[in-house]
């Protein structure tokens, strides 16, 4: 069997979703049990339990006692809060700017490469084989201003105060972010890039477009579908992103890194407060679904786009 | 590339197999961890009549061995055997509070005393020992006085101290105050002149671990005793409102503050992590004249930099501040580590952990254990065995320094409600960073008072 | 049956690698440029972590962070081996695949029947799961360690299974979702006519063109799964039942970390998983490039 390439000559036919005739229909709900119960046991069920909570004030260990909205009027006007949010918005965004064009340029490039592209490949990953904690540790020393590196490479200008002062702490925590999970991405860029037909390079080759044109007239266009999972797992794994961030900085300096996953530890697991935790993970929840909801808008819309572009 | 049939059987078998193979492997498990499990059960020896209890604790040696040598032992005398699991520092509070809050706690809870002990007791979780420790008077007085504070809520006793006191010392580098021709401080003013002293020789003053918060209130800590005595703390920790507008406090701010403001701390301090133990490596490697931390890193130096412990480290008392009300004596740190029991255990449980603190805490062997290690036991009986350690000098002078304290200070961390601990640590964070005055501090730390 | 005008283009043309080079010649300047820096970012900091492991904890303050050992020692894998480590990596790795594989294959359906079908149950399903797409972890936490004591499942390896399952459905059906959405109605119904039943042609049609994004959701659950350590903190308890994350903390005590042999388990963690990428990159790539072009 050979798998095809749609050659759709009819536009409206890809707006239809494939639906299954009459009978089958029935048949199909049983696919979705196995993973409906799982949700719904161990991941709905919790949730609700931190619904629930949050119309708490339990401190983890007493009895809970229901107050009504008391915690939440509490969490949302806190200043920290808010603060916390826009951290968390700050680091998705900004995290999605620095990843994916480096990913994109990384993966184009190793995917065309064929000499070197093993052994850099090879290389490249291997961040991704540590785990969040171990980086942490490793950079956390190699961040200390006196025995890092930059006593080890002798260059003064690398003893900044990197976990010290707020913008630096929050550029590193973007940095060491960037540094573990560009692999991933590459990996994905790079596989994306390999299923793009070589005639249309030397369709485009023909016609005169230099390489910057082809990168962005074929190249990007031809990864629209990597780009929105990639984007979709970036941008929702930065949501609830925590290791890494509690091992190197705990949220500090002050709460220059205190982002939302962290803020809802702090409180939680901290100062004791499980009632404004919750209500910090709900807003979570809020914030995720609203996220998705406007990535498969996009995604809706360029699935019709990007089936045309193709060959 | 069709997946014929065979493959696909094949593959789903292969899926589920795999998947049911590892659900096999792993499902056996307990209904909560108050129950001993099945792998990990104490042998039992000696008298098979006696009951079975859980303890946890911390990892990290020396004190992990010697607790558990501890257990060891004691499982020998026939009085009931005893399950030990070692966690490590921060995640075993996350771990323990848990616990607790299931009602699935071990038989011998781990803790600091303090604010997180008052919350056990105030939910009824762990059991009241006042009556118990007057009955076995013997037991309690084998103890140093002092270190009975931070297990006490409201005049009764919630734990048991168990191991070694780690007030809070000033640590000095000789070499490099002989070089300087200097002497260790004696007053604040002595600090402040050691600051230019250091700093025009190319040496940080004082090593700090700023990314650490705690590091930091041990300054204040001190401060505030110096400046206005106990009482100070007394009432912010009995949350008398405007409690922390005391002059005293404001006054120990601002001098943190110039001390900051002069370069007295290492530069970059708030980059450098105690938990990497890099502000130790500033002092042992002469990058740093004088370190304010516990007296932990005694033993944690003498492991890594052992020709400095034994010739160039000195140490010495907090200084004093000129006009201070408070006893230049008085001492803050740890007192030391509690165990608690859980009132969820069965009285099996609870007999058995009570005769390990009779019997199995405090040996003669454990005390031995203590003082080879470089610490200093909580017990009256150490006082004359120290002499006998390498470590002598140290011990004497810790030893001393609580003895003697006619207040010793529990870490505030400790002292105070989880809640109020984690905004303190924040706003220290930010003095120190020179981002918020001494009297935005005050405000601050003023709105977490517990009406 | 319509007819469709198939150009098939799986894999690219046979072009000879000079052609290749040729036709992308002058993009690999910058491209090139920007790759070996990114190799030296990477590998300082891997450098750093291998060396320190072979340092004494004493030695390594006072040498330079970046210089070779002098003397080399071999006392941080010996503590780490002692520490029990391989067990830890065998938890880890009957975690991770014993989470990865029900997931995916129970996402995989579920996905493939919320594209296909139209029943209310499925449309409850699918609206549910978007709800679940940034579950707040450390929030959760507590109402399912009250689950998972309840079913008698505390201090088992199923105990982070299950949850871990549970978590990473509602993304992986998304981003499946997403691409059974684009295989065309046309081959389906081709195969109806030719008599398959649901089951055939989401296995015999969907499973393979969907193989990029199946491989790549399993690496990132996979990862996932693997550097878990909330889970593993609150829901185990025995040293048998360990993973991997929780190893590194055995080396911090309440006062003092040994550097080096944190290290030290974070490499014999790492070296396994390297070893195996070596030897699978290839199929991970063609799993990664498989179905039709985009």
């Amino acid at each position: 069997m050979a798998a095809l390439a749609p050659l759709v000559e009819d536009r409206t036919q890809l707006l239809e979703r494939g639906r299954a005739p009459g009978g089958a229909k029935s048949r199909l709900g049983i696919l979705v049990v196995p993973a409906l119960l799982m949700f719904l046991a161990f991941a709905f069920l919790p949730l609700i339990g931190v619904l629930v909570l949050s119309f708490t004030d339990w401190d983890g260990i007493g009895d809970i006692g229901f107050v009504g909205g008391q915690s939440w009027v509490e969490v949302l006007t806190d200043p920290g809060t808010w603060h916390a949010v826009w951290l968390t918005f700050a680091v998705m965004i900004i995290t999605w700017l620095v990843q994916t064009p480096i990913s994109l340029l990384l993966g184009t490039f190793i995917a065309g490469q064929q000499r070197y592209r093993a052994f850099l490949a090879v290389l490249f990953f291997l961040p991704l084989l540590m785990s969040s904690a171990a980086i942490a540790i490793a950079f956390k020393s190699l961040l200390d201003p006196n025995f890092g590196l930059s006593a080890g490479l002798h260059l003064p200008f690398l003893a900044q105060d990197w976990l010290g002062d707020p913008t630096l702490a929050f550029v590193t925590v973007i940095f060491v972010i960037a540094w573990q999970f560009i692999p991933f991405h590459t990996l994905l860029y790079q596989g994306g890039v390999r299923q793009i037909p070589e005639q249309m390079y030397e369709a485009a080759q023909i016609d005169g477009a230099g390489r910057v044109r082809q990168f962005f007239s074929i190249t990007v266009p031809q990864l629209k579908y990597t780009i929105i999972t990639s984007s979709t797992l970036m941008l929702v794994g930065s949501l609830v992103y925590f290791d890494l961030i509690w091992v190197l900085t705990q949220g500090g300096p002050g709460n220059a890194t205190r982002i939302l996953a962290l803020d809802m530890y702090i409180r939680g697991f901290q100062a004791n407060q499980m009632g404004a935790a919750s209500v910090i993970g709900v807003i979570l929840v809020v914030v995720g679904l609203v996220l998705t909801l406007i990535i498969q808008r996009l995604a809706g819309r360029d699935l019709a786009a990007s089936q045309m572009e193709g060959m | 590339m069709t997946i014929s049939r065979t493959s696909r059987r094949t593959f789903l078998g292969l899926a589920a197999g795999s998947a049911l193979g590892a659900f096999g492997l792993s499902a056996c498990g307990t209904s909560g961890p108050a129950q001993p499990g099945g792998a990990a059960s104490a042998p039992a020896t000696g008298g098979g009549a006696a009951g079975a209890a859980t303890m946890w604790a911390l990892t990290g040696e020396p004190n992990e061995k010697i607790r558990k040598d501890s257990v060891d032992a004691f499982s020998k005398l026939g009085k009931g055997t005893i399950e030990v699991t070692f966690f490590q520092n921060d995640p075993y509070k996350a771990k323990i509070r848990t616990a607790v809050g299931a009602g699935q706690a071990p038989t011998l809870i781990f803790g600091w005393g303090g604010g997180i002990l008052k919350s056990y007791a105030d939910a009824g979780q762990v059991d009241d020992l006042t009556s118990w420790l007057g009955e076995n008077a013997a037991f309690k007085n084998q103890y140093i006085a002092s270190t009975w504070g931070a297990a006490t809520i409201d005049d009764k006793i919630f734990a048991v101290p168990i191991q070694t006191t780690q007030p809070i010392v000033m640590y000095y580098n000789k070499t490099l105050f002989e070089k300087a021709g200097a002497q260790p401080p004696a007053t604040w003013d002595d600090v402040m002149n050691l600051v230019n002293v250091f700093n025009g020789q190319g040496v940080a003053p004082f090593s700090l671990g700023g990314q650490s918060k705690w590091t930091s209130m041990m300054w204040l800590e001190y401060l505030f005793d110096r400046i206005g005595g106990p009482e100070v703390f007394n009432a912010i920790y009995a949350n008398k409102p405007n409690a922390w507008s005391d002059p005293a406090v404001i006054e120990s701010c601002t001098k943190v503050q110039e001390l900051v403001k002069a370069n007295g701390f290492a530069k970059g301090f708030s980059s450098i992590a105690a938990d990497t133990n890099a502000d130790q490596a500033l002092l042992f490697t002469g990058k740093a004249a004088m370190l304010l931390q516990g007296a932990w890193v005694y033993g944690g130096m003498k492991s890594t930099a052992a020709k400095f412990v034994s010739s160039g480290l000195g140490y010495g008392n907090f200084p004093t501040v000129p006009g201070g009300k408070g006893d230049p004596k008085n001492t803050v740190g740890n007192p030391t580590n509690y165990f608690s029991i859980s009132s969820k255990a069965t009285e099996e449980e609870k007999t058995v952990a009570k005769a390990y603190f009779t019997d199995g805490l405090f040996t003669d062997a454990v005390v031995d254990a203590f003082i080879q290690s470089g610490g200093v036991p909580v017990v009256k009986s150490a006082a004359s065995k120290l002499a006998s350690s390498p470590d002598a000098p140290f011990l004497q002078f810790v030893y001393d320094m609580v003895d003697q304290a006619p207040n010793f200070q529990q870490s505030w961390d400790q002292a105070l409600s989880p809640a109020q601990a984690e905004k303190l640590l924040n706003n220290i964070d930010q003095l120190f960073l020179l981002k918020i005055t001494p009297e935005q501090f005050a405000d601050a730390m003023n709105a977490t008072i517990e009406a | 049956m319509s007819t469709t005008v198939a150009t098939p283009v799986t894999a690219p043309p046979k072009v000879s690698s000079a052609q290749r080079r040729r036709v992308k010649g002058r993009r690999n300047y910058v491209g090139g440029l920007f790759a070996w820096l990114w190799l030296v970012i990477i590998i300082i900091p891997i450098y750093y972590v291998v060396i320190t492991t072979f340092k004494d904890q004493g030695a390594y303050f006072t040498q330079n962070p970046l210089a070779l050992p002098n003397p080399p020692t071999m006392t941080a894998y010996q503590e780490v081996v002692e520490a029990n480590i391989i067990r830890y990596f065998f938890n880890s790795v009957i975690v991770t695949v014993g989470a990865v594989i029900p997931l995916v294959l129970f996402s995989f359906l579920a996905s493939y029947a919320i594209v296909r079908g139209n029943s209310r149950l499925l449309r409850v399903s699918r609206s549910m799961f978007l709800l679940g797409l940034a579950i707040p972890l450390q929030a959760t936490i507590i109402p399912i360690y009250l689950i998972i004591t309840r079913i008698h499942m505390y201090d088992s390896l199923g105990a982070l299974i299950l949850p871990s399952i549970a978590f990473g459905i509602p993304l992986t059906v998304l981003i499946l979702s997403n691409f059974i959405r684009d295989v065309p109605r046309e081959l389906f119904e081709s195969m109806r006519l030719d008599g398959c039943t649901d089951w055939q042609m989401a296995w015999r049609l969907a499973f393979p063109l969907t193989k990029p994004a199946i491989v790549t959701v399993s690496i990132y659950n996979g990862l996932n799964v693997w550097n878990g350590f909330l889970f593993a903190l609150i829901l185990t308890q025995s040293p048998e039942k360990r993973v991997m994350p929780l190893a590194l903390w055995a080396f911090q005590g309440e006062y003092q970390v040994n550097i080096p042999a944190v290290l030290a388990a974070v490499v014999l963690s790492t070296l396994p998983i390297l070893i195996l990428y070596m030897v699978g990159r290839r199929q991970l790539l063609r799993g990664l490039t498989a179905g039709f072009g985009k």
